[in-house]
């Protein structure tokens, strides 16, 4: 009972918890080759600013080798009140990424009696990243994620940022994607962006929402591993919107009817 | 010392008066439960004493603030590592209490050669509907008191802590005879508990003082002391956190009434 503030070495760190009580250890180093076994992946996610925030999109599919594992899986999942972070890669290390990010900050918020800085959180996925870097190098769990946010007091508060699978971080201008489906969907937001009827950043939500469903329909033209928009199962992809009043997910009937009058 | 029983009772009676008198003077915590959510509130000069523990779980306290931090602190990881091991709803205050915080405390108070936690605490968790909050009292000693968690017991919509006993029963009698229905009525409630309790704590002033005198008390510690609010919100329950700021007009508009 004498955990205190003063005897963690960073005040207000979760992961030092957790690996304190031993909840989660650090990644054995284990020198053997890539296990004989087909991982599940989640692929295709994308991000964008357009005039309300930013627009975080995923499809539904998770695959194994060339089996569709799940086509219902969440990849694009809330942190706080004003962070999302949209997953390609590994469910299994991410999932628990996303787990450990929620309740960082919330114990980091709660212990400290402020909220965590922007690049705080930034830096925090950064950081589980990479750590887990033995396991990327051992050929699983890869994670390719893109992290959203909104700091008010910026000159330029819709945040979007994206990361390699060790960790670097960068700072997304106008889009990013990432997944198995991500070179499809940058050239579709590359085009628009550039040739499009407006830049991406003066864009209407709904004209927004739009584009992410063209997108991610256009990597599932040629990804298998890409859900895209499921006609007869009515499955539609995960779209979230980041602003000042927080996180809003697109409900499956605004997708519905955007779907049938412009996409289908 | 250990082998002679004799002292040791001693040393536990010394050490009981000795930590009563370091709270006595402490500012009254009030809890109350509401169709809502549940208000907390206090007064204080320089430092918070309402925490925010987990999603559905605060915290206020009375006692030394090195004390505090280290119950805070324990509460905040207990919670945070059930809550990401298990689930969120796996989080529960009653466990919390009667397993870690009542043993721990009872254990530092008697073992007389270490030194115990100046601190009394007041756990308040918010269940899905009013029926289900708790609010749970912990003393230095290891004590417990819940509003409701045996079966059969009238449960009361309130919990509070106090500096002395005489306190905490005219902070209690004052919120047993409040007809609270809503957030502002709460906010009132609490605001003339506080004010019952804390005069109340002198040997020589009435349990129960007269409304007017109460005012008059209300309105010369307003000067001194500031308000401290807040609101576990049972609307917000369903998403994430529910812990939040008391909303700055609701408060203005009943602290307005004792100016």
């Amino acid at each position: 009972m004498d955990e205190s503030n003063a005897s963690n070495q960073i005040a207000g760190d979760f992961l030092a918890v957790l690996k304190r009580q031993r909840v989660i250890s650090d990644v054995p180093s284990v020198t053997a080759a890539r296990p004989d076994f087909t991982e599940t992946v989640a692929t295709t996610i994308l991000g964008f600013k357009f005039a309300g925030g930013v627009l975080v999109a995923g499809d539904r599919r998770a695959t194994a080798g060339n089996v569709v594992m799940y086509d219902r899986a969440d990849k694009v999942l809330d942190i706080d009140r004003h962070s999302v972070m949209a997953i390609a890669g590994s469910p299994a290390t991410a999932w628990e990424m996303a787990r450990i990010l929620e309740h960082s900050f919330k114990f980091y918020r709660r212990s400290q009696l402020q909220e965590m800085s922007v690049e705080g959180k930034v830096r925090a996925l950064s950081k589980l990243l990479r750590d887990n870097l033995g396991m990327v190098i051992q050929g699983v769990g890869v994670v390719v994620p893109l992290f959203a946010t909104y700091e008010k007091k910026s000159s330029d508060p819709a945040k979007l940022f994206f990361y390699d699978a060790m960790g670097a971080q960068f700072e997304a201008t106008d889009f990013a994607s990432s997944g198995s489906g991500a070179a499809a969907v940058r050239s579709v937001l590359y085009y628009e962006q550039s040739w499009g009827a407006k830049p991406l950043r003066e864009r209407s939500k709904e004209a927004s929402i739009l584009l992410a469903l063209k997108a991610l329909d256009t990597a599932a033209e040629a990804d298998t591993a890409t859900g895209g928009i499921d006609r007869h199962g009515k499955i539609f992809p995960i779209i979230k919107i980041v602003s000042e009043s927080g996180i809003e997910t697109v409900g499956d009937d605004t997708l519905s009817k955007l779907f049938q009058a412009h996409v289908a | 010392m250990i082998d002679e029983p004799y002292r040791w009772v001693e040393a536990i009676s010394n050490r009981r008066e000795y930590i009563e008198n370091e709270l006595a003077p402490g500012s009254p915590t009030i809890g109350i439960s509401f169709p809502d959510g549940i208000l907390l509130l206090t007064f204080g000069r320089d430092r918070k004493k309402i925490f925010e523990i987990y999603d559905r779980i605060a915290m206020g306290a009375i006692g030394h603030p090195g004390d505090i931090e280290r119950l805070r602190m324990t509460a905040l990881e207990l919670a945070s590592t059930e809550g990401f091991t298990r689930s969120v709803d796996d989080v529960s205050l009653r466990r919390m209490a009667t397993y870690t915080f009542s043993p721990a405390l009872k254990q530092a108070f008697e073992q007389i050669y270490g030194a115990p936690y100046l601190a009394r605490i007041l756990f308040a968790e918010m269940g899905d509907t009013q029926e289900g909050d708790l609010f749970v009292r912990l003393d230095y000693d290891g004590a417990m008191h819940a509003n409701s968690m045996s079966v059969g017991k009238r449960q009361e919509n309130f919990g509070a802590i106090a500096g002395t006993r005489r306190g905490l029963e005219s902070v209690e009698r004052v919120l047993r005879g409040a007809k609270i229905t809503n957030l502002r009525t709460a906010l009132e409630a609490a605001i003339r508990a506080w004010g019952a309790g804390l005069s109340a704590a002198s040997e020589d002033a009435p349990e129960a003082p007269e409304e007017n005198a109460l005012k008059e008390f209300l309105k010369s510690r307003l000067a001194d002391y500031t308000v401290e609010a807040a609101l576990l919100d049972r609307a917000a329950a369903g998403s994430r956190a529910a812990f939040i700021d008391v909303p700055e007009a609701d408060l203005e508009a009943v602290l307005a009434k004792f100016r």
